[in-house]
């Protein structure tokens, strides 16, 4: 008898096109991948920073995924006014309420000392955040930071990010199932 | 000492001459027609002009006048290192010469050896010198124009403005007294403009922060330029100097009787919009005619002849004009079918209006050489061929570059062409089945999404409108910023700025608005009684709402900001295209923003200072505080005024639609001055910010003028251009960057109070910065004062004396009311 197909899960290497598709910035773009291996690639960071944005109010449901990989020990820069979510749910242990514009302009400093003062991050996870400017924060880190691995596990394609999902904004079964695939990632 | 009461004009040599002079404190110039330059040899110098300077001006004349490129780099740069330069490329490649395209990502350099921060620097003075020359050449259409209807005219804003065009005061160094004295401003800036475009050639200035340097002259160039043009049209058009009750003029597209023909003056210069409307009045056809402006233009139009004052073009004539509405109306507008005729001048209209145009019959008239949209130019031609070339539709549109006859044609065309284009308007629009059938098209493939700016669902409303629910369409309708990418991205070519239409027919009829005149300058007799307490902090801070219409989420958030800010009791001042988006909400009692509050210079008051250009009146009342108020000498004295009011002058700009090059060259302007900008998070595209590093204590060490002491001061204003993400992200961090270091304890605590507050509004906790601006007890709010306490001690490791009430250790420096902050040496008071 065959042994059942495992399953892959859900594919986020789909659909590579800048959200706003007129943001081609030039030869180096971002690759997209799956899940487990954006989880893994978090896990194994050394000071990871979990940045996110006011459009998790358009979906709350994203606050608590956060709040576990917040729980995972990865701190979280809660960007506008998104450390709101934070409030209500009563999670605030490692969350930094900070613009996006202030972060991203300590983070292209080697010498900045992290939100904790712990010192710099090594790897900046962006979600939730107005798609036009994290496309311009992730290239101010692009150009002006190199060592910063630039992750995106927003529901566009992040053409500035080293690593990103592929356009799920139409599709957010598949993205909450990618969020919790990459989740389940990290704790293993 | 007091400077010389006469001097020359040598041309282009005459500031550096001045400043040469400063440098060897040997005054050159000692009688008229002679003088000696001690260290100069070989040196020819021909006397263009000999000027009698005028008597009464006491200040003697300041370091810098007409200051050029690199005069005032050494302040650029004090700006620039605490306010650390930000890149954030749009493209990383450069294609500016044949070597390219050059790939430039990360430290990789162009093969003109330019790197990334460079060629970033490089684009940001293209984009400043874009918006500098919109505004100056707009100057100086209007100069030529009002001279050539005119005449020269005595350069008088009234009794209660004596320092009455502070910008050319603090950057030329001269008054002047008529018309005619603005050409000198003109050349001046235009001279600046060519030197620094020059700076961009591939092969010409190569360093980031030199860029930045010139960029922020450009910026000042511009404030100059505005300034210029303002000046000029309110003194020729005997506009409102300052009237706090200038009049309540109706906005709205449902202002616009359809009964009548309806003309639109759509842009920025109102040369031929004033003359339709004169037009109009001398042929009492206001009857037959109403006349509508769209963007700056409007605003203009509807501040014509209401001072009162001796004017060649009739009486309270302004309010006659209504606006439209702000530049993201127009395709709205277009499409809704409200007008019979346009007339566009320059700056801000959209490329294809003649096309929109055009398939609705509506007949376009060019009046400015900026735009010409290939229309053959009738200029010379008779008005009665052109008006019966336009109404039969025998061409589209014309351009006529003199604004008397292009203001006749509009209106006659308007007048005729209204029942001749009664079908063609009625074809325009959907009527339900048409309405139906077109959503039917869409096929929910979501491209529309993939370039929609402010990233509107249009799938999502249009299959909720086929179920029969339009209020999507409706909500969504103001947030719709009109640039039709959607449309064109459509793969079933489905017209959705129609269907918005379609579904808003109720609410463009109804919408029907009061907004303030635009007031003109800020009165000295306000400076004078605000001064105080906004150098103290007891009045929290101005907040100026700048210009443009590309929201992230829709006009209301105009409102809700102004709201905000006014009720707090900070002087709210607007302009542009933010003042007429904030004037289409009304409170419970069915009152606009200004009908709300009054129209004052003050605390608790909202003013419509004017148009695009007016906004120099925003600089100029920066600057009247630091010379009315702070009795500082503003003449040719640009980098201290400017010191002055980044030091003690709490005040903030928010460009929340900011949209074009303008709104570049004006935040570059303010900031140069010492004010600091919050724009909205498209305004990324713009690819530079200055932000400050609020962990790095070296960057906020200042001197006290008092004894010329070093003195570390709180991070304060934090930012000079800082893109929040969200409306709540942006009042925040408006309110922080209304603190300074000069705030009294007093003072402090009322703007602590608001931060605080407003992050308890609308973040539901207090920030995590709040510690850093706190030098003393009384430096608290008062409703937070025990739990801040307690946290300072607990968190920040702060020792307090709990019976006395006081920080023992903690704070970065005491409260210190004589505290004298600045950044210039050579303001230290030297000891005797």
């Amino acid at each position: 008898m065959a042994a059942e197909a495992k399953p892959k899960g859900v594919d986020t290497t789909k659909n590579p096109i800048p959200f706003e598709m007129a943001q081609i910035p030039g030869p180096e773009m971002a690759k997209t991948y799956m899940p487990k291996v954006i989880g893994a690639i978090i896990k194994k960071s050394k000071r990871p920073l979990l940045v996110v944005g006011a459009e998790l109010f358009d979906d709350p449901v994203m606050f608590d995924k956060m709040i576990e990989i917040g729980k995972m020990g990865v701190p979280i820069a809660a960007t506008a006014h998104s450390v709101k979510g934070f409030v209500e749910r009563g999670y605030l242990n490692n969350v930094y309420q900070i613009g996006l514009h202030p972060l991203t302009n300590n983070l292209r400093f080697s010498d900045w000392m992290g939100l904790d003062g712990q010192g710099q991050y090594d790897t900046v996870i962006f979600m939730g955040i107005f798609y036009k400017f994290a496309n311009g924060m992730l290239s101010t880190l692009k150009n002006f930071n190199r060592d910063i691995r630039r992750i995106s596990i927003d529901r566009y394609y992040h053409v500035n990010a080293n690593m990103t999902f592929g356009n799920m904004a139409f599709t957010p079964d598949d993205y909450h199932a990618a969020i919790d695939e990459l989740i389940a990632a990290m704790k293993k | 000492m007091r400077y010389p009461k006469v001097f020359y004009v040598f041309s282009a040599n005459r500031s550096r001459i001045y400043q040469r002079k400063r440098r060897l404190k040997n005054p050159m110039a000692t009688s008229k027609g002679s003088f000696t330059v001690e260290d100069m040899k070989n040196v020819q110098i021909n006397i263009g002009a000999v000027i009698k300077e005028e008597e009464e001006w006491d200040q003697p004349m300041g370091p810098y006048p007409k200051p050029n490129v690199a005069t005032l780099r050494d302040w650029d740069f004090k700006i620039c290192n605490r306010y650390k330069i930000m890149y954030s490329p749009a493209d990383d490649t450069c294609t500016l010469c044949t070597y390219g395209p050059c790939d430039l990502t990360g430290d990789k350099k162009g093969a003109c050896g330019i790197n990334m921060a460079a060629a970033c620097g490089k684009i940001v003075l293209v984009a400043v010198l874009m918006g500098t020359c919109a505004h100056t050449a707009h100057g100086r259409h209007l100069y030529h124009w009002c001279l050539d209807k005119f005449g020269d005219m005595k350069f008088d804003m009234g009794s209660e403005i004596l320092v009455n065009a502070p910008l050319t005061r603090t950057i030329l160094g001269t008054k002047p007294k008529t018309l005619k004295d603005f050409g000198e401003a003109l050349e001046y800036c235009e001279e600046q403009i060519v030197q620094l475009l020059a700076a961009t050639h591939t092969g010409q200035e190569g360093y980031y922060m030199d860029f930045e340097s010139k960029s922020l002259h450009g910026g000042m160039i511009d404030s100059l330029g505005k300034e210029i043009c303002d000046m000029l049209q309110i003194v020729a058009y005997d506009m409102p100097r300052g009237a706090a009750d200038a009049p309540l003029v109706e906005i709205g597209m449902g202002t616009l009787d359809q009964n009548k023909a309806v003309l639109i003056a759509y842009g920025h210069n109102l040369a031929a919009g004033a003359e339709a409307m004169i037009y109009t009045e001398n042929n009492n056809l206001w009857e037959k005619v109403d006349i509508g402006g769209v963007c700056c233009t409007a605003i203009d139009l509807t501040r014509i002849t209401e001072a009162g004052g001796q004017s060649k073009v009739p009486a309270n004539l302004g309010p006659k004009a209504k606006v439209a509405g702000a530049m993201g109306w127009w395709r709205k507008m277009v499409r809704a079918g409200i007008m019979d005729a346009v007339i566009v001048d320059e700056q801000c209209v959209f490329c294809d209006v003649l096309e929109d145009c055009q398939q609705r019959h509506i007949p376009v008239i060019a009046s400015n050489d900026k735009i010409m949209l290939g229309l053959p130019d009738r200029t010379n031609d008779s008005a009665d061929a052109i008006v019966e070339d336009l109404v039969s539709f025998k061409m589209p549109g014309v351009a006529i570059l003199d604004p008397v006859k292009a203001g006749e044609v509009a209106i006659r065309t308007a007048v005729a062409v209204k029942p001749k284009r009664a079908q063609f308007k009625k074809e325009s629009v959907f009527d339900e089945q048409q309405f139906k059938d077109t959503l039917a098209k869409c096929t929910q493939c979501n491209q529309c999404a993939f370039v929609c700016p402010p990233h509107i669902r249009i799938s999502e409303m249009i299959a909720e409108a086929i179920k029969g629910n339009l209020e999507p369409f409706s909500t969504t309708y103001e947030i719709c910023v009109g640039c039709q990418r959607c449309e064109q991205t459509c793969p079933q070519d489905i017209p959705i700025l129609k269907l918005y239409e379609y579904a808003n027919r109720e609410y463009v009829k109804n919408q029907k608005f009061k907004m303030r005149a635009g007031r003109g300058p800020v009165l000295d007799t306000e400076i004078r009684r605000v001064g105080a307490p906004l150098v103290l902090g007891q009045i929290p801070g101005v907040i100026a709402l700048v210009g443009c219409s590309n929201y992230p989420n829709g006009t209301k958030e105009c409102y809700d900001i102004a709201k905000e800010f006014v009720d707090r009791g900070y002087i709210v001042v607007a302009t542009g295209c933010m003042a007429m988006d904030m004037s289409l909400y009304k409170d419970a009692d069915g009152k606009t923003i200004w009908e709300q509050y009054g129209g004052a210079f003050d605390g608790r008051n909202i003013c419509n200072i004017g148009s695009c250009v007016a906004n120099a009146h925003i600089h100029g009342a920066a600057i009247k505080v630091a010379t009315i108020f702070a009795h500082r000498n503003e003449r040719a004295n640009y980098d201290d005024i400017a010191d002055y009011i980044m030091s003690k002058v709490g005040a903030c700009g928010v460009a929340w639609g900011a949209y074009s090059q303008k709104a570049a060259s004006i935040a570059t302007g303010v900031n140069r001055l010492g004010i600091p900008v919050v724009v909205q998070p498209s305004s990324i595209i713009y690819r530079r910010t200055f932000m400050g590093r609020t962990d790095k204590p070296e960057d906020w060490m200042v001197i006290d003028a008092r004894d010329g002491k070093m003195q570390q001061i709180e991070p304060a204003p934090e930012a000079m251009l800082y893109i929040a993400e969200t409306k709540e992200e942006a009042m925040l961090e408006m309110a922080k960057l209304c603190f300074r270091p000069s705030d009294n304890t007093q003072g402090r605590s009322i703007k602590l109070t608001h931060y605080c507050d407003i992050s308890m509004k609308y973040f539901g906790k207090l920030p995590d910065d709040w510690h850093l601006f706190v030098r003393d007890v009384k430096d608290l709010p008062l409703t937070f004062q025990q739990q801040m306490m307690k946290e300072l001690e607990e968190k920040h490791g702060w020792k307090i004396d709990w019976k006395a009430k006081k920080f023992i250790s903690g704070p970065l420096r005491p409260a210190d009311v004589s505290f004298d902050p600045t950044n210039l040496p050579r303001k230290i008071r030297a000891k005797k």
